[in-house]
């Protein structure tokens, strides 16, 4: 038999696409975030995102409550760090209603934004190290996270939704014992951060795994309205505290960070220079806090901003958030839209994970950090 | 008409714990400086020196099992050939009987093993994350966790799913477990300590340990399930692969010892240099090490450990082979998987640690049994596999391969070139 | 730029975009006159260096909410006595201008000179329709999607408009002020 005959008689081996749900169920989702990937052995063909598990519906809740009412509901977007949630949506609100919140309470959301920033920082380390497969880092990063939350329970009682910035300011007013005990964290927070660099930052084996992977250009970062670190990692110098200024910002000296190449280490490192920054913040906060009331006067029980329209957003630990309020002098908002920095972020992969190996896909589904509570809202 | 009845007095209510005060709220949680003071949280030196009295306590409990029922082995064997012949039994039947108390001594290594080395890689990796670990389960730093969970394992339901394809479902663990218990058998246990002493030892170890990789293929086709597929074939590739650089970094040992008894490796290298230096191979200037390091990363690839953990890598395949397992049978995986480190922790200490010979020539060292000596090196390196898991991140597939064909498998060659020059020059 | 050169220079290039009676506070808010307008106005303004979509959604001008099927108690305030004044619940403001038509929204920003334009267009309710930006942004897609959702307004050219936030059996556009929840299986 000639070798063409004897290959002839073999039937010919049947291959074909795999179509697997990755989610909505599975540990590196972060949530309930399902993609529908085709695989041709290891290799991504096709990826569709599908979206929607989470939705709550709260742009149209907010259009039947009372503005302090939504200040509730902005705390389950991104309930990972939901500080910087309830500062837009008051930072809108105030706009509407002509009131400006007290120096002190400025400073108060600022340093809580940052602190929450740490905190939300924290959780990515970890979990992204569980992502690329290190699970050490996690418990690292959690506690020094469970420091932080123990500071916003002092203050505030929550942990999680902490519901603290309100309309025309803050909640309740810091201690001397609270502050005392925050410049403690500070002292012993600010060595981690090395730490973290020694343990995963500067691994080999995470170097190898995410350097180079998951590029995104800073063109294809801007036409796909990415932000926060997803925008900077790519090297856009783009930070809604430097360039629209909120709260007092502009007072305080720091650091925009950006990455080089868009890879996924670099979106990472983004985030853990940031927590080096928002210490440099917070320090700045604690000394120079201003004295004086938390909470401006004159905001009413039931609101009731004068017709219009008024948009804030601030930089939060995803990305850029916006809240897009309309008044038509009702006791709610008329309208209510969430500019989710997580949803944008997420849009992108349908086009990135073409062409990646299913470990890459994980750790380019972990390097954008999104939350789902954010994307669905 | 009789008046309402008063209300009988309750008593008062509990006075509420005020938790807020000065306008924050004070937890009453005990606050983490408190934490921090713990000494859990810090590099805890004085409760590792704890947990190092535990592990030697350890290794001479388990040691003492094989250890020291040997030196009563031949007066046992005696005595039973003795009743044989007196009784008029054929010596077949003795023999039978030998080798099958032989066979659940070492069935046993591998059950106690499991017991002993989950408990111990909780708490090594509990303090390598700054945690505690169990501390609940017995009293004593939760030694019966274990236990405990080994009961829950036999309690669970064993699920076998509706697209799974029974036989081969249920086949899977066994086939997985048993070639793993066989090959113990010419395993050293200390100076000539084994169940069985084979002069092919070495090529008997590493053929029947290459066999589980088809019960880790046939677990992950038989589920039913895309991720356990794609984590059978991970492992098909990864553990066919890890096994040619795994077998060529022990030929320079073959070589240096003249033979494939693993009696005979442990054997040759006794003796020490200038009288202080113990001759065992990893010692052996470049190539002993070189082929240590080799047949370690080889050894915790094929036991399917981090940094080389991709046919089960959580993060990507959930479970990889074993998702679909529970209860019992996911259990026998595991058992499969620490016997397997196990077996590595003393084929290294057997092939590069001078097997029960003792580091140093002097008295207290050389006054202490073979057995405690092996079994310390196998911890060793145990603690080795530990260590490195909870430490590194995971390798892409991709990345794994190239590091094996392109880096490992070279490197051993070169290294067997490396023990032949030895040979011919140095060591004639 | 400041926001008068910004409307200056847009203006002499489209003279028929204005400045809107109601600004979004703190950022300039132009209108355009017809749906036509709004490709050549983002291509526009991508040129001019405002590449980044920053925001893109819709309000309903129809009325006050209509709240039946997704609010079960008229008064959530537990706090209150039996029988009090239902609190802030949404009701027509006299006055205010309620008229049927969606208004568009669109937010561009400057990556160079971190400036913000709001561009706003008109479409009546029951023929909402406008082209789509995901040609020029990419980020288009996903948001114009979630607008096609909750509010039922078809971008001509959009690749792939289907649902993305509610689930499929969901009858209707929920953020339309008359949108009324149709019980189904997921509700108790």
């Amino acid at each position: 038999m000639t070798s063409e005959a004897a290959t002839a008689a073999i039937p010919a081996l049947r291959s074909d696409q795999l179509f697997v749900n990755l989610g909505p169920q599975h540990p590196s989702t972060h949530g309930v975030l399902r993609v529908g990937l085709t695989i041709e052995g290891e290799v991504i063909v096709k990826a569709v995102p599908d979206i929607g598990y989470l939705h709550r519906g709260t742009e149209k809740l907010a259009e039947a409550r009372g503005y302090h009412h939504c200040v509730v509901l902005t705390d389950r977007w991104d309930y990972v760090a939901s500080m910087p949630n309830n500062l837009v949506f008051c930072l809108a609100a105030e706009k509407l209603l002509g009131v400006k919140a007290t120096p002190r309470a400025d400073a108060l959301r600022v340093m809580m934004c940052e602190l929450n920033r740490i905190a939300s920082h924290l959780l990515f380390v970890g979990t992204y190290g569980i992502d690329i497969g290190a699970f050490t880092p996690f418990l690292y990063a959690f506690r020094e996270r469970e420091m932080i939350l123990d500071l916003f329970e002092m203050v505030c009682g929550a942990r999680l939704t902490y519901n603290y910035i309100r309309l025309g300011g803050v909640m309740v007013d810091v201690t001397p014992e609270w502050t005392a005990k925050l410049k403690e964290f500070l002292e012993y927070f600010k060595p981690k951060i090395d730490e973290y660099d020694q343990l995963l930052s500067y691994n080999p084996i995470f170097m190898a795994r995410t350097q180079g992977v998951g590029l995104i250009t800073a063109a294809e970062a801007v036409s796909w309205s990415l932000s926060g670190p997803n925008l900077r990692g790519s090297g856009v110098v783009y930070d809604a505290r430097k360039a629209d200024p909120y709260c007092g910002y502009e007072n305080y000296d720091f650091d925009v960070v950006v990455g080089k190449e868009g890879s996924c280490w670099d979106r990472y490192f983004c985030r853990v220079t940031e927590m080096r920054q928002s210490v440099r913040i917070v320090e700045q906060v604690l000394a120079k806090l201003p004295e004086g009331p938390v909470m401006a006067a004159g905001v009413a029980k039931i609101p009731k901003p004068a017709p219009g329209e008024a948009y804030a957003h601030v930089e939060a630990a995803r990305g850029d958030l916006g809240v897009h309020l309309v008044s038509d002098g009702g006791v709610s908002p008329f309208r209510m839209h969430v500019r989710a920095p997580s949803f944008l972020n997420l849009a992108i992969l349908q086009e990135k994970l073409v062409g990646m190996k299913i470990s890459d896909v994980i750790a380019l589904l972990g390097s954008t950090d999104i939350v789902l509570g954010e994307v669905d809202r | 008409m009789t008046a309402p009845k008063p209300a009988p007095a309750k008593a008062p209510l509990p006075e509420p714990v005020l938790n807020r005060k000065n306008g924050i709220l004070m937890a009453d949680r005990r606050w983490p400086t408190d934490q921090w003071a713990h000494p859990w949280s810090l590099p805890g030196y004085r409760n590792g020196a704890l947990m190092l009295a535990g592990i030697i306590l350890g290794i001479l409990g388990g040691g003492a099992l094989i250890g020291e029922l040997s030196k009563w082995g031949d007066k046992l064997y005696a005595l039973m050939a003795a009743f044989a012949t007196a009784k008029g039994i054929s010596t077949v039947a003795v023999d039978a009987v030998w080798v099958a108390i032989k066979v659940l001594i070492v069935l046993h290594v591998i059950l106690v093993n499991g017991l002993w080395s989950i408990w111990w890689e909780r708490k090594i990796s509990a303090h390598i994350q700054s945690r505690v670990g169990p501390t609940y389960a017995g009293g004593f730093h939760g030694w019966a966790q274990t236990i405990c969970d080994g009961i829950k394992l036999f309690l669970k339901e064993d699920i076998t799913p509706a697209a799974a394809d029974h036989w081969v479902h249920a086949l899977a663990p066994a086939i997985v477990i048993a070639p793993c218990i066989a090959a113990f058998a010419p395993v050293l246990f200390g100076t000539d300590l084994a169940a069985a002493r084979l002069d092919v030892g070495t090529l008997y170890v590493f053929a029947f340990a290459g066999i589980s990789v088809i019960g880790v293929v046939m677990a992950g086709w038989a589920s039913g399930n895309k991720y356990s597929l794609l984590g059978g074939l991970r492992a098909a590739a990864q553990i066919v692969s890890y096994e040619l650089p795994r077998g060529f970094s022990v030929v320079p040992v073959i070589m240096f010892a003249g033979s494939l008894d693993l009696s005979v490796i442990a054997d040759a290298q006794s003796g020490y240099w200038w009288g202080v230096a113990p001759r065992w191979f990893v010692f052996y200037p470049v190539v002993g090490q070189v082929a240590f390091l080799i047949f370690l990363i080889a050894s915790i690839a094929e036991t399917n450990r981090t940094p080389f953990d991709i046919p089960e890598a959580e993060s990507e395949l959930v479970g990889g082979f074993h998702t679909e397992y529970s209860g019992m049978k996911w259990s026998v995986f595991f058992l499969a998987e620490y016997a397997y480190v196990l077996l590595a922790s003393f084929l290294l200490a057997t092939f590069f640690l001078g097997g029960g010979g003792s580091p140093l020539p002097w008295a207290p060292f050389t006054l202490v049994p073979s057995w405690i000596w092996m079994l310390s090196k196998a911890m060793f390196m145990m603690f080795v596999f530990l260590w490195v898991r909870w430490t590194l991140p995971r390798l892409r597939v991709d990345q794994l391969m190239d590091f094996n064909w392109k880096f490992l498998l070279p490197w051993s060659f070169a290294n067997i070139a490396v023990a032949g020059l030895y040979l011919a020059f140095w060591l004639k | 730029m400041t926001q008068d050169e910004l409307l200056a220079k847009m203006q002499k290039k489209f003279p028929k975009a204005a400045k809107t009676a109601v600004q979004v506070k703190d950022y300039l808010t132009v209108s355009l006159p017809s749906k036509d307008d709004l490709i050549p106005v983002a291509a526009w303004l991508k040129k001019e260096g405002f590449d980044y979509l920053d925001m893109l959604t819709a309000v309903d001008y129809l009325g006050p909410v209509d709240m039946k099927g997704y609010i079960r108690q008229a008064n959530f305030n537990v706090f209150l006595p039996e029988g009090a004044a239902p609190q802030a619940e949404s009701a027509a403001v006299a006055g205010y201008a309620y008229r049927p038509v969606l208004e568009l929204v669109w937010a561009f920003v400057s990556m160079k000179d971190k400036a913000r334009i709001f561009v706003k267009l008109e479409v009546p309710r029951d023929a909402a329709r406008a082209p789509s930006l995901s040609g020029l942004f990419k980020s288009a897609d996903w948001q114009e999607r979630e607008v096609f959702d909750l509010f039922g307004v078809v971008y001509d050219g959009h690749p792939n408009l289907t649902k993305i936030l509610t689930p499929d059996f969901l009858q209707g556009h929920p953020l339309r002020k008359d949108y009324v929840h149709i019980k189904d299986r997921y509700d108790e």
